[in-house]
């Protein structure tokens, strides 16, 4: 399977498990479109939920939203009005990522053998750009430094009027 | 009543757990919380825990690393432990398994998933 084939693969993994997330347990209307590849300079965002994983291949997971949309699908996940930004939000964010993340990566594991997840982490600020900076010891960017001249496979999603985006870095591993 | 210890690194996790759980009509008396596996493991042993729902990829101490501590302790053996986990493959369910858990819920679920799950080891009202 070449590199290309294999990253509409894990896209179409990314939108299926985001499917299955909020039928299950968010319960928003969801809708999407084809991925497409996104230059970094491109994103501009308010939160970044993002899961790395490694294995036989490598790559990030990350969940690119505004604020409003983080309120939104932080409040139906726990069936709380929330208004502030609080670590509650942050935490469901990461917990949102991690279960896209995570079924994403069994399907991997099924085709390529063992992979290992990391812990989510979440970002949040205002009109946020994401840049992959060589040795930077920041512990996200160095996630991404790997990573720094490759596109996002972005997958775009609207769920209750907000847009999202998922994306995908993944390369093969010792390559 | 049963006391249930849920380990997650999540709070928000946490809190739908127990949500879940309530709203499914299964007997719980008081819920016990911890963070990580190493937490969940000073809870278990220090606290009369009836059910353990244990996360696999935390900081400190895994759940699966809990798993063996705990069924390796010698202590409350009986108690049993389901995964609740975004870990879904085979050999993760086998390795959990093996190592002593007795039931496997992957993350996403649904009420009715975590009620099936847990019915085997909670009465209903």
């Amino acid at each position: 399977m070449t590199p290309e084939s294999m990253m509409e693969t894990v896209c179409l993994d990314i939108t299926e498990s985001t499917k299955t997330l909020f039928e299950t347990m968010i319960m928003m209307d969801l809708k999407y479109d084809e991925a497409s590849l996104v230059d970094d300079t491109q994103i501009k965002t308010d939160v970044i939920g993002m899961v790395s994983f490694t294995g036989k291949y490598h790559g990030v997971i990350a969940l690119f939203c505004s604020k409003t949309f983080a309120l939104k699908v932080a409040s139906a996940l726990l069936m709380t009005e929330l208004n502030e930004f609080t670590s509650e939000v942050k935490d469901a964010i990461g917990e949102i990522s991690n279960m896209i993340a995570g079924n994403v990566k069994t399907k991997l594991t099924a085709q390529y053998g063992d992979m290992h997840l990391s812990i989510p982490i979440v970002i949040a600020g205002e009109g946020l750009s994401i840049t992959a900076v060589n040795n930077h010891p920041v512990v996200a960017e160095t996630t991404l430094s790997c990573f720094s001249k490759d596109p996002w496979l972005m997958t775009p999603f609207v769920s209750n009027n907000e847009k999202f985006n998922i994306g995908l870095l993944l390369r093969e591993s010792n390559k | 009543m049963p006391k249930v210890l849920i380990i997650d690194d999540s709070a928000v996790m946490r809190k739908i757990i127990q949500r879940n759980i309530q709203q499914s009509g299964l007997l719980v008396d008081e819920f016990v919380e911890a963070g990580d596996g190493r937490e969940g493991l000073e809870k278990a042993i220090s606290n009369n825990i009836d059910l353990i729902l244990c996360d696999w990829n935390m900081p400190n101490m895994t759940g699966i690393d809990f798993v063996k501590a705990f069924r390796s302790s010698g202590q409350k053996s009986n108690i049993p432990i389901v995964m609740v986990t975004t870990e879904g493959g085979e050999t993760k369910i086998e390795e959990a398994k093996s190592n002593g858990a007795n039931g496997y819920l992957t993350k996403p679920f649904t009420p009715e998933q975590l009620k099936s799950k847990l019915g085997n080891f909670l009465l209903v009202k």
